[in-house]
């Protein structure tokens, strides 16, 4: 009678994979990025804008030139036009008046160099806020 | 007749838990911060409400209210930085410039920086501003 031997391995121990040295990684990453990010919402304003960017000129022969107004910025941020200083409310109604006239109103801006640029900004804000869209931003240079 | 207490295994304290606290933080600050090069100096960006999302790349000149001038977090003098605006744009003619100026520098200043970056040849310039809810 034959009898068969069998022989049983034994089972190996699974052998554990030390996680101690991925948290250390992951840890230092963390504060990697914890500490150089940083997290102020930011937008932007376009300054100079390539050709092929910027809002189409009026261009057709026949039709009459577009309104401009053109908007200082006195030393102290506020908005002048034709010579009187204008509060918020009256610059947008001016605004909006001028836009309800001829909807291609274009507006020029001549800021002061001792003006802020926050005052630059908020003047852009609300022209833009009043529907034009044609704004540029000039100024004085010394004659050399 | 001595009893031998027997000895109790240390307790081993999952960490998986931990890994998982942890990768999510790392996730968390990864989406939600953004790597950019900070000035030198303090700088506290406009306000504006008719702002856009800000692209990314590029190059960032920073304006302290005092007029010092850093590019891309090295702080630099006015020559030094139109010298390494000409050189970014040697390589890459598409070049964004981000203005990162506080809002209480002068517009003398300013104006003058931005005229001189387009006729450098810079075609994109950007003027950061911090979201304000109209």
């Amino acid at each position: 009678m034959a009898s068969s031997l069998r022989l049983r391995r034994p089972a190996r121990p699974q052998r554990m994979i030390s996680v101690i040295s991925m948290i250390d990684v992951m840890m230092i990453l963390l504060f990697f990025f914890m500490v150089t990010s940083s997290y102020l919402n930011l937008d932007m304003v376009p300054a100079v804008q390539s050709t092929a960017d910027a809002p189409p000129e009026a261009t057709s022969a026949t039709a009459p030139p577009a309104q401009t107004l053109l908007i200082r910025i006195s030393a102290t941020g506020q908005p002048v036009m034709a010579g009187r200083s204008l509060t918020p409310a009256a610059l947008d109604q001016l605004l909006k008046d001028h836009l309800a006239q001829d909807p291609l109103t274009s507006v020029i801006v001549l800021p002061s160099g001792g003006a802020r640029l926050q005052a630059l900004v908020g003047l852009m804000d609300q022209i833009t806020n009043a529907g034009i869209v044609r704004v540029k931003v000039v100024r004085l240079e010394a004659a050399p | 007749m001595k009893l031998r207490r027997p000895d109790r295994g240390t307790a081993q304290e999952s960490v998986v838990a931990l890994i998982d606290v942890v990768f999510f933080l790392l996730i968390f600050f990864m989406l939600v911060g953004r790597l950019d090069a900070t000035a030198p100096f303090a700088v506290m960006p406009p306000r504006g409400t008719t702002g856009t999302d800000l692209p990314a790349g590029g190059v960032t000149v920073s304006v302290a209210p005092d007029g010092a001038l850093a590019l891309d977090g090295a702080p630099l003098s006015r020559t030094a930085l139109e010298a390494g605006i000409t050189k970014r744009l040697a390589a890459a003619p598409d070049l964004l410039v981000r203005l990162n100026a506080d809002r209480d520098t002068d517009l003398g200043r300013i104006l003058p920086l931005i005229a001189r970056l387009e006729a450098l040849g810079t075609r994109d310039v950007v003027i950061i501003v911090t979201p304000q809810v109209p």
